[in-house]
């Protein structure tokens, strides 16, 4: 027998059961390849493991896991191979997914604050003396202004159920977090092309254009688009070239690293636009038929966005941004990739259009190896539902941003401060924009110690982060593997639908968001007089999904919840072949994508009582269904129109520009020699803010020194490990240097993640906290393994550094657009030291109002809209947007 | 208590035998550290010890500025100087299949196959961990045994993002390990010392991978970073 011997006496525990599993392992290895996986087996117990299939959450990409269970415990994590976008694999975050239900500092019973706000001091209460009190405070609320009820969220993948407790409210102040992520990438898109992101073919494409995004280590769709990436790259000879600030993992990797000045990509992407049609290299065909704009307006508006124009702002040479223009046209497929590098500055918006337009002009829109449009698969709501809520609510849709689709969250404790809108009751739910947002602490921190803005703050979360540390009750949620959630998102070419189911029991007195929010309303119409509870008629997250999948067509065809149950994920495409790692069909061959969505053909039925006006534009019941085109009937782009709209007339009634532009960020115009860019990024093994207390993660990375390009290091006389204090117009924070080849002159970078001041031992104090302080004060069980830590550094934290900036079109937050010095560190300073000021960080917030529609700045940025009329020729929408 | 027999013989094209061997492709490798979590959760290893690692290192200077993953495991040796190394017959190689493992029972903690690793691959584990109750022994990379026995990958390329990390038996031609070793240009790490390692990389720089070499960069300059990818190297 070959196997390893475990026999001796009170070394191991094996059971006989175990022993005998080891013993029918076989002696002579099959003659096969090995499987790429679904299985798992204890290496020492020899047991296999039993597999539930679920959608990771650890970010927001949404792969397909497995998760295993042996003993009663998750102990891995895997990759779903019946999934067609995650194909069996996981990132490093989602391999690490159990720690968030077995973090020793999780919070497992109701918690009621002792002393003042954010003290520390808890209390243990039960869950109806929680409910109780929140539904005493929601009645008052109630009586005074449904509105005066705020939900804020983060990372909401409840499938509908936030919307639902807060219409079941009445209050229509939802408030989400989407303006410190891509807001402006979103909004660059849509009114072009209807969807806020794209799919790209990487697989299967030549040429990648990437602007800013570091797809190998994070954004939208890291797993997935990585794999596909590498596929295109390895398999295809594809060439990935990419536009961005510093050496990221992706920079890293690419065919070529282009360093371009922060905030200029679109000044690049309009300058190599310039070039397709000044050398006629575009594809007019494509412009003529699918977009708003003929070619002639085209080259005439583009003419101005030399390469000349775009290099001195730009930094990037005029022959390369002149190489890579023929490179990207005269390559058939090639498509652009964009994430938060062009997206998150003052005019993010302009620079995603610009980004937008490569693929546009050169026809690679819809291609095979292209720019695709996203595909997803939706799900019905439990009925009856809530009515939307009466009156609209400021906070949720300022009147100053028309334009921002996704909110201006960041703005958000400013508004409250100047009294915009009463808040009464502030939920919160998988945010912490005390740690998360522009001026974190010293904004978001102020806001929350404040109780008269804020007179109760209930925080719905597993975790003593830094804004649960402020709250006044926190209720116990579920991490992932706890819980049930519906799932879709476009993370391949493939659509699906997925579930999240509990892997284990809800541990300690935890329960799940949406049993929370049920209980809640609950608890405030006990005896449903007040018309609430009818729409909260469910018995448990189970039977709250059936209402999701139980009729959905094709789903309920294959067993609705009962086959998501068991597969976590519908359609199942194909096997996944563990040669080649691709999903394949019964012939063997990887199954192909569907291309070409926009030229789907309108059937007669849906032509009946159609009109097709002068440009093609089919419409039916007053709205544009499709585009006529060489005799047939399209259904185009999910626009207004059913065109790309190369010209957004919407952004023209706001004095914005309609066409692609660029603005140099101004404060950036003026910038000293001394004066450098502080930029900060995601790395491959943590997310944003949930993940510095998982250990394995934590372990990788636990500091974030700031990078200095070498011969900027040089100038100021600084090395690495050296302390430096980096200081904006809003604070300082004191930090150690890196200082190497892989960044930008003029930039400075520090990634997040790091720096906590909260969310429990490992992230916040690291060694030294874990061993001065218990584990378990709220409930839960040890980790012996948290012993072995043996760093003592948890970095430092940028935020409280960074105004607020927002996007006049797309209201995103400008993260990389902060003017600093670097100094060496003074006798006085201290590692760590991360102070923001309040006051300060008010006076950007006035500064970045200056620049909306409404603003003194806006006329100023737009002299090429002398004929727009002003703020006051735009009528007001009626129940915001 | 079985016994096993320790070989140092070659199982590379032996006729009937299995020689399980891993090709690392670093066009393919983004870095992720996808592998190095999923090994940990795989064995439940302890916090400050690794069965794979994935250092990095930055050449160039800026703007032309390369970034560079090795993927780091037990190379599983055809001729591995730990098993020599071994006073108590703790660390054998597993004739079929060519793994190298470790009797945590015969293991008396002596740290003779650390120290004769040239690949630094082995560890002592610590006195905690979180469930597992094999602690203070030498521990290292099974190349999943446990897994591949049942006929599944090891679990660092079960998760593999970008395809890297490809394990087969390099003895039966038509596997994609046999056939990207006969077709590629591969490397191993330190050849000279004579292990034959079974650990083959596609697309690995000599010059960043093999001592000596990183003293043409300025000291000062990426000091862990060289560390990291020489040390172990």
């Amino acid at each position: 027998m070959k196997t390893i011997d475990l026999s001796r006496r009170g070394f191991l525990k094996v059971g006989a059961a175990t022993t005998a599993a080891a013993a029918a392992a076989p002696t002579v290895l099959e003659a096969m390849e090995v499987e790429v996986g679904g299985k798992d087996f204890g290496p020492v117990t020899k047991a296999e493991r039993k597999a539930i299939p679920i959608t990771c959450h650890v970010c927001n990409i949404q792969d397909g896991a497995l998760a295993f269970v042996e003993n009663g415990r998750v102990v891995k994590l895997e990759g779903n191979p019946e999934h067609v976008s995650t194909r069996g694999r996981l990132c490093a975050k989602g391999n690490a997914g159990m720690w968030y239900s077995y973090d020793p500092d999780r919070i497992l019973y109701p918690l009621k604050r002792a002393g003042k706000r954010g003290e520390g001091k808890w209390k243990r209460i039960t869950w109806d003396e929680a409910l109780a009190e929140i539904a005493k405070k929601l009645d008052a609320a109630l009586q005074e202004d449904p509105n005066s009820i705020m939900l804020k969220y983060g990372r909401n993948r409840s499938g509908g159920a936030i919307d639902r407790f807060m219409q079941t409210l009445g209050s229509a102040t939802v408030v989400n977090h989407t303006s410190v992520c891509e807001s402006s990438k979103k909004v660059g898109m849509e009114p072009t092309w209807g969807p806020d992101i794209e799919t790209p073919d990487f697989a299967n494409t030549k040429y990648i254009l990437n602007f800013g995004s570091n797809i190998m280590e994070a954004a939208y769709f890291h797993n997935p688009y990585s794999q596909r990436l590498t596929e295109g790259m390895a398999d295809n000879k594809a060439k990935l070239v990419t536009f961005d600030v510093r050496l990221s993992n992706t920079a890293g990797r690419s065919d070529e690293w282009i360093p371009v000045f922060p905030g200029t990509d679109g000044a690049v992407a309009l300058a190599i636009g310039h070039v397709i049609l000044r050398e006629d290299l575009q594809d007019s065909d494509f412009i003529e038929t699918w977009t708003n704009v003929t070619v002639a307006e085209l080259k005439n508006h583009y003419k101005q966005y030399t390469p000349e124009w775009a290099s001195k702002l730009s930094g990037v040479p005029v022959a390369t941004i002149e190489r890579i223009a023929r490179e990207f046209a005269q390559t058939k497929p090639a498509t652009t990739y964009t994430y938060r590098g062009p997206a998150k500055h003052l005019y993010g918006s302009y620079n995603e259009k610009a980004c937008m337009m490569l693929p546009i002009m050169t026809g690679n829109i819809e291609v095979r190896g292209g720019y695709c449009l996203p595909r997803g698969m939706s799900w019905p709501q439990p009925q009856p539902a809530p009515p939307k809520p009466a009156k609209p609510s400021y906070l949720a849709h300022p009147d100053e941003y028309p334009l921002a689709a996704h909110k201006v969250s960041h703005l958000v404790p400013f508004w409250i401060a100047e009294g915009k809108q009463k808040i009464n009751v502030y939920f919160t739910y998988q945010d912490n924009p005390v740690y998360t947002n522009p001026g974190s602490d010293a904004v978001w921190g102020k806001l929350f110690r404040d109780e008269k803005l804020i007179p109760f703050l209930v925080s719905m979360s597993p975790f003593m982060g830094e804004e649960t540390a402020l709250a006044d009750i926190i209720l116990p949620d579920c991490p992932y593997l706890e819980r049930w959630e519906p799932e879709s998102m476009p993370n391949s070419l493939w659509p699906w639908l997925g579930i999240r189911q509990p892997v284990i029991k809800p541990l300690g007195e935890s329960r799940e968001n949406r049993i929370i929010l049920r209980d809640i309303i609950h608890a405030l119409d006990k005896d449903g007089s007040r018309g609430m509870k009818k729409y909260w008629e469910f018995k448990d997250g189970e039977e709250y999904m059936r209402h999701h999948f139980d009729n959905v067509p094709g789903l309920k065809e294959a067993g609705g919840l009962e086959f998501l149950k068991k597969h976590g994920v519908y359609p199942i495409y194909g096997k996944l072949d563990p040669k080649s790692g691709q999903v394949v069909d019964k012939t063997g061959r990887p199954i192909q994508p569907e291309f070409g969505l926009h030229k789907k053909q309108l059937s007669s039925e849906d032509m009946t009582g159609a009109a097709v006006d002068a440009k093609g534009i089919i419409t039916k019941n007053g709205k544009a269904i499709g585009v006529q085109r060489n005799g047939k009937n399209y259904v185009g782009f999910p626009t207004g129109n059913r065109l790309v709209n190369v010209r957004v007339d919407e952004w023209a009634d706001f004095g914005f520009n309609p066409m692609p532009t660029f603005k140099q960020i101004p404060w950036h115009k003026e910038m000293k020699d001394d004066e450098l860019i502080l930029t900060t990024y995601k790395i491959n093994v943590h997310k944003q803010s949930r993940t510095a207390a998982v250990k394995w993660l934590a372990e990788i990375m636990h500091s974030n020194p700031v990078w200095i390009n070498s011969a900027t290091g040089r100038k100021l006389g600084v090395k690495t490990g050296d302390l430096v204090r980096v200081e904006s117009k809003v604070g300082y924070l004191v930090t150690k240097a890196y200082v190497f080849e892989g960044i930008h002159p003029r930039v400075v970078a520090i990634p997040t993640a790091f720096g906590h001041w909260a969310y429990g031992r490992l992230a916040s104090g690291a060694r030294a906290k874990l061993r001065s302080e218990k584990a378990g004060s709220w409930g839960a069980n040890d980790d012996p393994d948290l012993k072995n830590v043996w760093w003592d550094d948890k970095g430092v934290h940028p935020n409280n550094i960074i105004p607020v900036v927002a996007d006049p079109i797309g209201g995103s937050q400008g993260w990389y657009d902060t003017v600093v010095q670097v100094k060496k560190a003074g006798p006085s300073d201290k590692y760590g030291d991360s102070v923001g000021y309040w006051d300060k960080h008010v006076d950007a917030f006035k500064e970045t109002m200056r620049y909306a529609y409404t603003g003194d700045k806006h006329r100023e940025m737009h002299p090429e809209m002398s004929s727009w009329k002003g703020p006051g020729s735009v009528k007001k929408k009626e129940g915001g947007h | 208590m079985t016994e096993k027999l320790t070989s140092s013989s070659e199982t590379r094209g032996v006729q009937g035998k299995k020689r399980y061997a891993m090709v690392i492709d670093l066009r393919r490798c983004i870095g992720c550290d996808a592998c190095m979590v999923a090994c940990k959760a795989e064995f439940d290893v302890p916090v400050g010890v690794f069965r794979t690692w994935v250092p990095y290192r930055v050449t160039g200077t800026y703007p032309n500025v390369k970034k560079h993953f090795l993927p780091r495991l037990c190379n599983h040796c055809d001729d591995p100087p730990c098993v020599r190394a071994c006073p108590v017959g703790a660390t054998y190689k597993e004739e079929d299949g060519g793994f190298v493992l470790q009797r945590y029972e015969r293991c008396i903690g002596c740290k003779a196959c650390m120290a004769s690793c040239p690949y630094n691959a082995r560890f002592m584990l610590p006195d905690n961990r979180t469930y597992t109750e094999v602690t203070n022994v030498v521990d290292k990379c099974t190349f999943c045994y446990h897994r591949v026995t049942e006929g599944l990958a090891p679990a660092c390329v079960q998760t593999c993002i970008g395809r890297a990390r490809i394990f087969g038996d390099l003895n039966d031609p038509n596997s994609e390990v046999a056939q990207l070793v006969a077709t590629q240009p591969v490397q191993v790490l330190r050849p000279e010392e004579g292990t034959k390692p079974n650990v083959f990389y596609i697309g690995a720089d000599r010059n960043l991978t093999e001592h000596g070499r990183a003293v043409y960069d300025t000291p000062e300059v990426l000091e862990e970073d060289r560390k990291n990818f020489t040390d172990a190297g």
